[in-house]
């Protein structure tokens, strides 16, 4: 075969190749990807997360800081307890501290705050005084672990609010350092 | 047992409300998408795998968000882990590319797709010389057709599909020598086409 013809086939493929169609999404499609990536990838990660809150708590022996009556539709209940909840935790060894919220309805959009003294971290969150998400609940008890460490033994109290509309909880947790 | 449900979602998105994260998200992978799409149906061959590999690619890029931001490239970045979650899956894939070899042949798929003009006559030849073309295409090896589709059909560089494919530039370029020549063979053989 000739060099001509080779090239002339070659530029006849070329052509078609550049030419081959591929079908459009279907409509919508990207909108709709883009909804349940956010949330399959934060179901999945959540899903590790909690697992991995789950297995340090369980080689911790399990600090169960549990926060009972988060009802929304009861306002107005005082901030905190009379007495406030307390672990000891030891230097530079982490410890995970489950918060439960029961709430009597789903909440979208609800906005937890955590707020950590100087010396108290978040895993993940070095050097972070203060976390904020914005959240959803489900009706009934819903958990949430945070992974605590305490990078000097000065100790202090966490605060986790919990905001929902013009609706709030405060909850406190009194760390010490041994 | 775990009798609770979870507080949804947030650690995914460390640092960001999951608002914001939605939104960086959808503004850092928003403008990739024509080209991702593309990409994820010349690896797959059929709107439904090619969506199904989008759609997890996106799952896998929303859980990786804190990388994310910091990548100078991220449709590079995203093509890259698209091929890969491929790869990796492609027993999934290939399995399902046998069972839909006909439904690029469903109306409103592939080349049966295709947009018509004033000119029927025109058209017919065309869809006829694509239904060729894509036959010839699949008896080409993977790697061959992949590369040749990128290449000459979706305009990648070559220095684009090494970093998608981390082969040396070598490589690449002699599958697709190799590829456009067996096109040829295939073509001539057929009898139809030259």
């Amino acid at each position: 075969m000739h060099q001509q013809d080779t090239d002339k086939q070659d530029q006849e493929i070329l052509a078609l190749l550049k030419d081959y169609p591929m079908p459009e999404a279907t409509a919508g499609f990207y909108d709709q990807a883009l909804v349940r990536a956010t949330h399959e990838g934060s179901r999945r990660q959540r899903n590790r997360w909690v697992m991995a809150g789950f297995g340090s708590a369980i080689a911790a022996g399990l600090v169960l800081w549990l926060i009972g009556g988060f009802f929304l539709t009861t306002p107005g209940l005082p901030d905190g307890a009379n007495s406030v909840p307390g672990i000891v935790m030891t230097l530079e060894e982490p410890r995970t501290v489950n918060l439960v919220f029961a709430s009597t309805e789903p909440l979208e959009r609800a906005t937890l705050t955590v707020r950590l003294p100087d010396g108290i971290e978040m895993s993940g969150f070095p050097g972070q005084r203060e976390i904020t998400w914005e959240t959803s609940l489900n009706a009934g008890k819903n958990l949430l672990p945070l992974r605590l460490i305490a990078t000097s033994p000065l100790g202090g109290e966490v605060y986790a609010t919990l905001e929902h509309n013009d609706r709030g909880r405060t909850f406190r947790l009194q760390v010490d350092v041994s | 047992m775990l009798a609770y449900a979870t507080i949804r979602a947030e650690i995914a998105t460390r640092g960001f409300s999951i608002s914001s994260a939605q939104d960086t998200f959808e503004r850092l992978v928003r403008p990739h998408f024509d080209r991702l799409y593309r990409l994820a149906w010349r690896l797959c061959g059929s709107k439904a795998e090619a969506e199904d590999l989008f759609q997890e690619l996106l799952i896998k890029a929303f859980s990786k968000l804190d990388d994310l931001v910091s990548i100078a490239e991220p449709g590079s970045w995203l093509s890259r882990v698209m091929y890969n979650l491929f790869i990796d899956e492609r027993r999934r894939f290939a399995r399902r590319r046998m069972h839909t070899v006909e439904e690029g042949e469903m109306s409103g798929e592939g080349i049966s797709g295709l947009p018509g003009n004033a000119d029927p006559v025109r058209d017919h030849e065309r869809l006829q010389r694509m239904q060729v073309l894509e036959r010839a295409l699949a008896q080409l090896s993977d790697e061959h057709r992949l590369i040749v589709l990128l290449h000459d059909t979706e305009g990648y560089k070559l220095t684009e599909i090494q970093e998608l494919m981390e082969l040396p530039l070598g490589t690449i370029k002699s599958r697709l020598h190799r590829a456009r020549s067996r096109l040829r063979e295939i073509l001539s053989a057929d009898g139809t086409f030259f």
